[in-house]
Formats: structure tokens, C-alpha cells, sequence
């Protein structure tokens, strides 16, 4: 058995480090790139969002390398998410491809669903090693995710344009390769402290607000690693979704009874009462909760996205006011524009910054 | 009297016998908005940012109609009306998204619909929207009963009768606005040239406007028109079982289960109609159009709708078809006779 799943942002990392150490043959299909992207388009209905042809192609990249089991997230809501895997595997087998496919959902199967899943493709593994697997792969999606934190820190503010990103592309290879807890910590303390260590100048960076849809905002391919391009021109970016936080909350402590989204959800009800499914009721309480605390926000989403739609047809009616730029994430989206539209969002910002507040 | 708005677009051709029966019931006037016209649709558009969706944008146009003629708008949220299978966000954000956008909209009475919640709830839920009316419980729950029967028997009229949502509904409440033409099934004195299923949402169908009368012209050209309302829950669950397994959104049937249906059953040809940036329909229309492709037995026509769609493309793609629908009878009689 040859297992494969789609990417999304650095989360193969994780999953890699869980499959090895239950010696699951586990491939990795190319990270995206224009070739993978024009490849899902060429396969995808049309009117799909950019999620759905991105992971499609890489479905397709995996079963190209044999991989016979191919993993897809699903689960029950509201967003199209959890119908692409019925589509998927019908596209993969007009195209010929011989395959199972697994649909893993959060919200459908919990965690046990989801190790019942891990223990059947790692040939009836032992609960222990499963266990002590899965454990791991969740201590690289945290590592992950502190690196991305400190990047996020020292990126508008290094005095050498890209130090931060050397640092991090090097990290991400250094906890892909650690292959226990005691490398796995040292690997992280060595990059911090690199980080922090990174010459710095004394200004003070713009803060911007990045959320929207969890698949564009979190897969930097798909918004044309907008994160980047905000760092470089000086402003710190707070992303509202990480995936370490995403999975510690979703498969443990939702199942305890915590909501961490209630004090968003509780800000948007007054313009949005009720879940609409996928990211849009978060978006439009994040637009709410940091209307104080940010300079601005940006709101990503993928073309054709519903709840986000919705959310960004409400947006403008709140009155917490913070200048919000939706960019629409989709195969037509060019970096010169998606720049030029940032470039324009930042100075307007600068301007505002300077100007002494009740000023009109 | 309290007067109640109902938007004559989306869940309207679906529920308008049950919303009417509801509100009568409960002792208000209910008003509707007439039929979709370019200004209706124009004046919704010109609300929202540019890609929602054409039946939403009509759906605002309505209620920006409807604003001073009426004390309430009815609003629904539906959320899900079958164990685990939900709707698009669309439908839920509708009374949130109109009144972020329509300022002026009267008040919005606004229900949320979740099965998965548990009867109870649901009960509450109706209860909480009758309260606008009565104070007396067992007054809503009459009127509730009432709107469910009338619920039930709309849809057997449609099915047992083959009638589409607007004839049963003119049938039901005599409105003299539609005009008295030639059903399908009675009026034609020629016999039809050939049958043609049609497949999508009620609230694209049964528009004119929205649909450029797609209906009416295709039983102008002879044609005998199948929809989606004439098949029995029961065919149009079977049909989405086989090709989908378990359905996913609340309107699979309409398209998924009639498309299956229709592609191995009775019609010559299957016309879907969606509209542009529609998220359930551009998955759930590529499981059809992959079944017809795979059958190679019954042409497919998908057509995309928005408002740039014109009458004349419209009507070139359908004679397009239904030529080509022709040709195939003829080759498949044999000619010597």
C-alpha cells in the first residue's frame, strides 16, 4: 500500500513523520506549482475554487507516483469541502487511475474516527504505536507553526530583505529531517534563536490581519504567498488560523466542550447570526474583534467561495471600522495585480497611520 | 392585519403553498412580490458585491421591491431539513446578508430551520416566529399543521398531475398573472417532437426571467418538457443513491436524482440550467455531465446563466439541441418506412 494526500501549506511534514514512523509507504507529491495548478485546472469543472483544482492535481501527482490509497479531507458542513472527494475520485478514475479513496473528516469522524482510519492503513498497527505516532506529527505541526509565529515577527523589520525566509525555508528542512523529540526541540531552539537574532531596524511595522478561507489562507501557493509580500513591505502580519492551534482545538478540546471561536462568533452576531459554513462566520467576527488592534485587514478567499461571499457582502455594514481588501484567490490571479492592489492597501495605511485620528 | 412579504425567488416555488397557509392561518395579509423583471433584478444586483450568485441577487431585487408595501419580510435561514444533509451558505446567510445590505428592508421575520437540532427545537423555532402574530400556542401550532398539509398536497399535485411549481400553484391560488397557456400534457394538438428533460433548481426554472422562459420555449418548438417536480421523492432518492450514494445538499434531488433519472429514463435530451458561481450545482452538475459522457446514449446541454446572458444565445444553443435531438430520431426510425 502506496498512501498519498494533498498538500496544504507544510502539513505534509506532519503527516510524513506520523506514516513513517508506522511504516506506511507515504509519498509526497510535488508542492504546488504552476505545473500542478494548471494540471487541476485542466481536470477540475470550471466553476470550482482554487482549493478543489489544487488538490486534485496533487491526487493526481500522488497516483502518478503509485500511490493506491489517496487521502482526502472531508466531513459534513456547509462548504463544498465535503463533496470534492466524490468528485475527485470520479475525475481520477475517468482518468484511468486505479486507487482508494479515503475520505478523513474532523467534524464527521472525531478522533477516533480518524485514528480507526491511521490503524487500517498502517496495517493494524499497534493502539500504542498509533498513538505515540500521532503524537509526534502533531509535535512537528507545532514546531511548524512557532517558526511561522517568529518569521511572521522579524520579517518587516530585518534590515536584510529575505534573511527571515533563508532562516525558515532551512527550519522547515531541518524539522522535516528530526526524527525524535530531543532533535525535534533543539531544531527549534537553534532557529529561534537565529531569528531573534536576525539585525533588526527600530521601526514601528504596520500590523495587518490576514484571515479568510482556512485552505487559500493556510496554502501559500494559492494566494501567491501573500504573507511574503506583506513582510517585505514592512508590515507584521497576525494570521487568524494556524494549523497546530486548528488541530489541538478541533480533534481534542471541541470534543471537551471548549469553543475557541465562541468570542469571534459572539462579535459577528450582530451582523451574522448563525454559522454559514465554512470560514465566514470567522471572518466576519475577526473583522469585528480587531478593528482596535489592527491597522488593516486582509481577506483572502478563493473564487466562488460561498461563505465568504457572504461574509464579504456583510462586511462593509459593520460599525467597527478597519480598511478590509478581499483579495479572490483563483488560477486567474497574476502577481503583478495582486501587488499592486497590497502595494495601494499599504499606503493607504501609512497615510492613515500618519494623520492625527478624529481628523474629518 | 399585518402585512408578510414573501419574495416570489429561491425557496418561494419550493414552500410559498406552506409560508401562504402559515401566515394566513396566523390571521396576516401575505403579499408577494410580482415576477422577476430586469429592474428587480438590477436594482438586487447593484446591492452586492459582483460575484454572488444571479438567484441571490434576484432574490435582494425582491426585497428592495417589497420594502413599504409590507410590515415584515419573511426570511427563512434554512439550514437542514434532512439528517446531515445541508444546505448552501447562501441560504443561510440570506437574512443577515439582507440586512446588511438593504438598509431600508422592513423588519425581517427570520426562522432557522435545523433538523439535526432535534424536533423539539424546531417546534421552538416556529413557535418563536408565530409569537409575532399570537400569543397563543395552540393557534401556531394549528397553522403549522395546516401549512404542513398544504405542503403535502402541493407537492402531490405536482407529482401526481405532472404540473410545475407555478401551474400547482396557480391551480391552488387561481392567480390570473400567468397566463393560461397550453400545458404539455393537454393542450397540444400536435403530437411532441421530442421529449426534453429539464434539470436544476426551481427558483431558475420556474423564473422567467432568470431562465428566459426556457420552459415555455421548448414547448413552443413541440417539445414535451420533463422536470425535476414530476418524479416522486421516492424515484428522485433512488436515482441520487445510485450515482452519488448519500446526498450532501438538501437540493441533490433536483439535480443529481432528476439528472440520473432522466439520462436512463423516458427523455431524448437533458437540459441542465445552473447559474454561474453556483457551488453545489458546479459539483453536482459535473456528476451528471460525467454520467451522460459515460452512458454516450442522451445528449446534455449545461447551461450557465448570469446576467449577461442574453435571449438570443439562449435560444440558438436551444434550437442547437434540439436539432440535433431530431437528427437522432430520424436516424434511429428506420427510414425505408
Amino acid at each position: 500500500m502506496r498512501v498519498g494526500m494533498p498538500h496544504m501549506g507544510n502539513i505534509y511534514i506532519a503527516f510524513k513523520a506520523l506514516f513513517e514512523r508506522l511504516d506506511v509507504d507515504f509519498v509526497v507529491p510535488p508542492v504546488n506549482n504552476q505545473h500542478a495548478l494548471s494540471l487541476g485546472v485542466r481536470h477540475s469543472p470550471e466553476g470550482l475554487c482554487i482549493p478543489f483544482k489544487l488538490t486534485l492535481a496533487n491526487l493526481i501527482e500522488a497516483a502518478e507516483m503509485g500511490a493506491d490509497t489517496l487521502i482526502m479531507p472531508a466531513g459534513y458542513g456547509v462548504c463544498r469541502l465535503g463533496y470534492y472527494y466524490k468528485n475527485q475520485e470520479q475525475i481520477l478514475r475517468d482518468l484511468g487511475y486505479k486507487f482508494e479513496m479515503v475520505p478523513i473528516g474532523v467534524s464527521e469522524q472525531k478522533l477516533s474516527g480518524i485514528l480507526k482510519v491511521i490503524k487500517r492503513l498502517s496495517n493494524n498497527a499497534s493502539w500504542y504505536r498509533i498513538l505515540s505516532a500521532f503524537r509526534f506529527g502533531i509535535a512537528k505541526l507545532n514546531a511548524l507553526d512557532r517558526m511561522e509565529r517568529a518569521v511572521h515577527k522579524v520579517r518587516p523589520v530585518e534590515r536584510i530583505k529575505g534573511t527571515a525566509n533563508r532562516i525558515f525555508a532551512k527550519a522547515v528542512k531541518a524539522i522535516d529531517e528530526a526524527d525524535d523529540y530531543g532533535s525535534l526541540n533543539r531544531v527549534q531552539k537553534d532557529y529561534i534563536e537565529q531569528l531573534e537574532q536576525v539585525p533588526r531596524s527600530a521601526r514601528r511595522p504596520l500590523i495587518v490581519g490576514i484571515t479568510g478561507e482556512f485552505y487559500v489562507l493556510l496554502e501559500p501557493f494559492s494566494n501567491l504567498d501573500i504573507e511574503n509580500e506583506l513582510g517585505r513591505l514592512g508590515v507584521e502580519v497576525r494570521r487568524t488560523t494556524f494549523v497546530s492551534e486548528w488541530t489541538k482545538f478541533s480533534l481534542f478540546l471541541n470534543a471537551l466542550g471548549v469553543n475557541e471561536k465562541e468570542r469571534i462568533h459572539k462579535a459577528a452576531r450582530p451582523y451574522l447570526k448563525r454559522d454559514i459554513g465554512g470560514d465566514g462566520w470567522e471572518s466576519v467576527g475577526d473583522k469585528v474583534l480587531h478593528a482596535k488592534k489592527y491597522d488593516g485587514l486582509i481577506h483572502v478567499a478563493p473564487f466562488t467561495c460561498m461563505p465568504e461571499i457572504i461574509a464579504q457582502n456583510i462586511m462593509p455594514s459593520t460599525k467597527e471600522n478597519i480598511p478590509v481588501l478581499t483579495i479572490l484567490c483563483d488560477e486567474q490571479l497574476a502577481k503583478p495585480g495582486m501587488l499592486t492592489r497590497v502595494e495601494a492597501f499599504v499606503d493607504l495605511l501609512e497615510r492613515k497611520r500618519r494623520q492625527p485620528p478624529n481628523n474629518h | 392585519m399585518i402585512r408578510v412579504g414573501i419574495p416570489r425567488a429561491l425557496l418561494y416555488y419550493e414552500y410559498y403553498p406552506m409560508w401562504h397557509t402559515f401566515f394566513h392561518e396566523l390571521g396576516a395579509e401575505v403579499v408577494v412580490s410580482p415576477q422577476t423583471t430586469e429592474a428587480i433584478l438590477s436594482s438586487g444586483s447593484s446591492r452586492v458585491v459582483a460575484e454572488t450568485c444571479l438567484p441571490v441577487k434576484a432574490f435582494l431585487g425582491h426585497v428592495i421591491y417589497l420594502a413599504g408595501k409590507c410590515d415584515y419580510v419573511f426570511i427563512p435561514a434554512l439550514r437542514s431539513i434532512k439528517t446531515k444533509v445541508y444546505n448552501c451558505s447562501k441560504f443561510l446567510g440570506l437574512p443577515d446578508m439582507t440586512r446588511a445590505v438593504i438598509p431600508e428592508s422592513p423588519p425581517i421575520l427570520e426562522i432557522d430551520i435545523d433538523v439535526n437540532k432535534g424536533k423539539r427545537r424546531l417546534y421552538q423555532t416556529i413557535y418563536k416566529l408565530g409569537r409575532h402574530f399570537t400569543w397563543d400556542p395552540l393557534k401556531v401550532k394549528r397553522a403549522s399543521l395546516a401549512a404542513w398539509q398544504a405542503h403535502l398536497d402541493y407537492r402531490e399535485l405536482m407529482s401526481s398531475c405532472g404540473l410545475t411549481p407555478l401551474q400547482a400553484i396557480e391551480k391552488i391560488y387561481g392567480t390570473a398573472e400567468t397566463k393560461p397557456k397550453s400545458n404539455s400534457q393537454s393542450g397540444n394538438s400536435t403530437s411532441p417532437r421530442a421529449s426534453v428533460a429539464v434539470i436544476g433548481h426551481p427558483y431558475l426554472l420556474y423564473d422567467e426571467h432568470l431562465s428566459h422562459r426556457i420552459l415555455h420555449r421548448l414547448e413552443k418548438a413541440h417539445s414535451k418538457v420533463f422536470v425535476p417536480e414530476m418524479l416522486t421523492t421516492q424515484e428522485l432518492d433512488s436515482a441520487v443513491a445510485r450515482l452519488v450514494g448519500r446526498a450532501y445538499w438538501t437540493y441533490e434531488e433536483e439535480v443529481v436524482g432528476a439528472g440520473e433519472h432522466y439520462l436512463t429514463g423516458q427523455a431524448d435530451g437533458v437540459i441542465g440550467i445552473m447559474a454561474f458561481g453556483c457551488g453545489p450545482d458546479s459539483l453536482m452538475m459535473d456528476m451528471v455531465h460525467r454520467k451522460a459522457a459515460s452512458l454516450r446514449t442522451k445528449p446534455l446541454m449545461v447551461l450557465n446563466l448570469e446576467e449577461h446572458t442574453a435571449d438570443t444565445g439562449v435560444i440558438t444553443r436551444l434550437e442547437a439541441f434540439l436539432d440535433m435531438i431530431h437528427r437522432r430520431k430520424r436516424r434511429q426510425v428506420p427510414s425505408c418506412v
